[in-house]
């Protein structure tokens, strides 16, 4: 898959301009984040690849990235969940329906679509790490019959952590989605699994040939890379989509790099098999 | 292209003639140093110079270039597409821009650098003096010499020779009393720029594909970048100087109104503590390069192997700069690298 070249679609052809874009709908999913469906202003049709990033800004704030978290099969909206950290995310989570934001992008490389269709797909998202792979989710979901089996691991600190409850509930019926959740800590209410992500792969058996998707903390990757491995699942079928200081999106401010790439452009999904070489990537 | 001859009794005349007619950026002298600023006339100008504080990046790459302006919701870029005549280059510095130019172009073609870029001129001119730290007499190959330029100026007995390369640089010849080089001229010019890559005392003790192949597989030698980077105060001055760092940050500034202001682009410092921390939020935070021997190996790695495919040269033009600006005099390429050769 080739990344987006930025130039090429950019207002003018200027890299660091926006497309503005009105906020359709919002809803509170937990104490720090928030889901915003967008629209482009324009009324363009929205066109990206599964697990491609965007930088959102606001102007007199700045600009943050951010994965695009629905699936492109549904192209009249984007969604996109925003957790306040700092000035720029604190600004938008104070924006309501109607109200503008910008965007660049899609920018980088996504999920290798090509090499998932037909196979089993296992994917395995931690905390926040499941925003960027709904977008994957909803595009399997979306297209179920090109895939074969589809396996979801969730795993968040606790509860109150857990997004896109509909979404879940929705998976958890589905026949043709093998939803599997944990937590690190259950509350009272909460009767299904405690412990770390890696738990869940003892909740199904795996084909070697699966294709697998992880995203989530830095320090969840080792392990579940680890699991993997047990199964005996290649190295270059096992794709990983990393977080970085991604700060302006189109491989020029040098703060995202991993040795030699960046991942703004040369992910943020990496194969497995490509960062072994890139002593900086896990 | 032909090549042309001045008078020094008329190089003066030139020079003020063409700054003039357009903004002429050239070197100058500030208290004992040099710097790369307007020049108004010939006085200004000394080609004298053994090297800048800053390199001529800052023309390009401006220390805060403003990237957007906003007015509530509208927003419209701020390229700026004004030429100037970069004057008075050396090669080491021609080659720096070279560096920039390929790298502002691939894959997102960035406008904001390229289009001052494209509308310049630049003119190098030979070195006639060596400062005490530059080592470019030991980097790279002679088929790696400088590009991107459009006329190089070398001085000799008499007067100056200056090849033209490109259309931009022979428009120059109008401003000032040129006639054709003669051949004995030229070969002249030839041997006062081949002579000069003698003359640095401080020298590589490896050529550049041997270096570039062992730093890349020292990577792991976690007690040799610890200890090279010991003295390090992350300051980011060794960055700061360097012709082919270009990092930035990118931040949005209010005007007092509190509706209008502008997004714009600072140098940034790979040197620096936070150049790779993300905040993950509830107070979390992930440092990708937490330590300053992971920082300070970064910068080594970028300058010698890791653009050297690409470029066809290292990220490294031996200015010195680095090695003069440091504070803990610890970034210079030369005792780091000639280091890293022997371990």
């Amino acid at each position: 898959m080739t990344a987006t070249d930025y130039s090429q679609v950019a207002p003018q052809g200027n890299i660091f301009l926006p497309k503005e874009c009105k906020i359709v709908n919002v809803k509170q999913v937990t104490e720090l984040e928030r889901h915003f469906t967008l629209k482009h202003a324009d009324g363009s049709k929205v066109k990206f690849e599964p697990g491609q990033i965007m930088e959102v800004s606001l102007f007199g704030f700045g600009e943050i990235p951010i994965g695009y978290a629905s699936s492109p099969t549904r192209e009249n909206t984007f969604d996109i969940v925003i957790r306040t950290v700092g000035r720029v995310s604190g600004a938008v989570n104070k924006l309501n329906e109607g109200d503008s934001l910008f965007i660049r992008g899609p920018l980088g490389h996504g999920f290798p679509l090509e090499d998932l269709r037909k196979k089993d797909v296992l994917i395995v998202a931690g905390g926040i790490g499941l925003c960027p792979t709904r977008s994957l989710i909803q595009y399997i979901t979306d297209k179920r019959s090109e895939f074969k089996r589809f396996i979801l691991f969730y795993g968040t600190k606790d509860p109150s952590q857990q997004m896109f409850l509909d979404d879940i509930a929705k998976w958890k019926k589905a026949n043709d989605v093998e939803y599997h959740e944990t937590v690190d800590r259950g509350d009272s209410n909460w009767k299904g699994n405690v412990g770390v992500i890696t738990e869940l792969f003892k909740k199904t058996e795996l084909s070697a040939d699966t294709r697998v998707v992880i995203c989530g903390p830095p320090i969840m990757f080792r392990f579940v890379v680890a699991e993997c491995e047990k199964v005996g699942i290649k190295y270059e079928n096992i794709y990983l989509d990393l977080e970085r200081r991604m700060k302006c999106g189109v491989g020029k401010c040098g703060h995202c790099q991993i040795n030699d790439k960046y991942a703004c452009i040369d992910g943020p999904v990496f194969r497995y098999s490509d960062l072994k070489k890139l002593e900086e990537a896990l | 292209m032909n090549p042309y001859f001045i008078t020094a009794n008329d190089f003066d005349a030139f020079v003020t003639k063409m700054s003039k007619d357009k903004k002429v950026i050239g070197p100058k002298a500030k208290k004992q140093k040099f710097v790369f600023g307007e020049i108004k006339s010939a006085d200004h100008l000394r080609l004298d110079y053994d090297v800048t504080i800053l390199p001529p990046k800052k023309v390009f790459t401006p220390t805060c270039q403003t990237l957007v302006t906003f007015d509530g919701d509208k927003f419209e870029g701020n390229v700026d597409n004004d030429g100037v005549i970069l004057f008075g280059v050396h090669f080491y510095d021609i080659r720096g821009i070279d560096i920039t130019d390929l790298l502002f172009r691939e894959n997102n073609r960035d406008v904001n650098y390229l289009a001052k870029r494209e509308a310049s001129t630049i003119v190098g001119s030979n070195i006639q003096n060596v400062s005490k730290r530059s080592f470019w007499g030991s980097i790279g190959t002679s088929d790696s010499g400088p590009k991107g330029h459009d006329a190089f100026l070398t001085k000799m007995d008499g007067g100056y020779v200056l090849e033209c390369l490109t259309q931009k640089g022979e428009d120059l010849v109008k401003f000032g009393n040129w006639s054709k080089a003669s051949a004995a001229q030229v070969s002249e010019a030839e041997k006062i720029n081949k002579d000069v890559m003698d003359k640095c005392s401080q020298k590589l003790s490896h050529s550049s594909s041997e270096i570039a192949e062992k730093v890349r597989n020292s990577f792991d030698n976690q007690e040799l970048w610890s200890n090279l980077a010991e003295d390090c105060f992350s300051c980011g001055s060794c960055n700061t100087v360097c012709p082919t760092c270009y990092c930035f940050d990118v931040q949005d500034k209010w005007n007092l109104n509190q509706v209008s202001g502008m997004r714009n682009r600072y140098w940034d410092s790979c040197l620096t503590e936070d150049f790779a921390k993300v905040s993950l939020g509830a107070g979390s935070e992930e440092n990708f390069r937490e330590t300053r021997g992971e920082r300070f190996r970064h910068r080594i790695m970028r300058k010698a192997t890791y653009l050297n495919e690409k470029l066809g040269t290292p990220a490294c033009v031996g200015c010195g700069r680095c090695s003069a600006a440091c504070t803990a005099d610890i970034a210079d390429p030369v005792n780091v690298i000639n280091k890293i050769m022997e371990v």
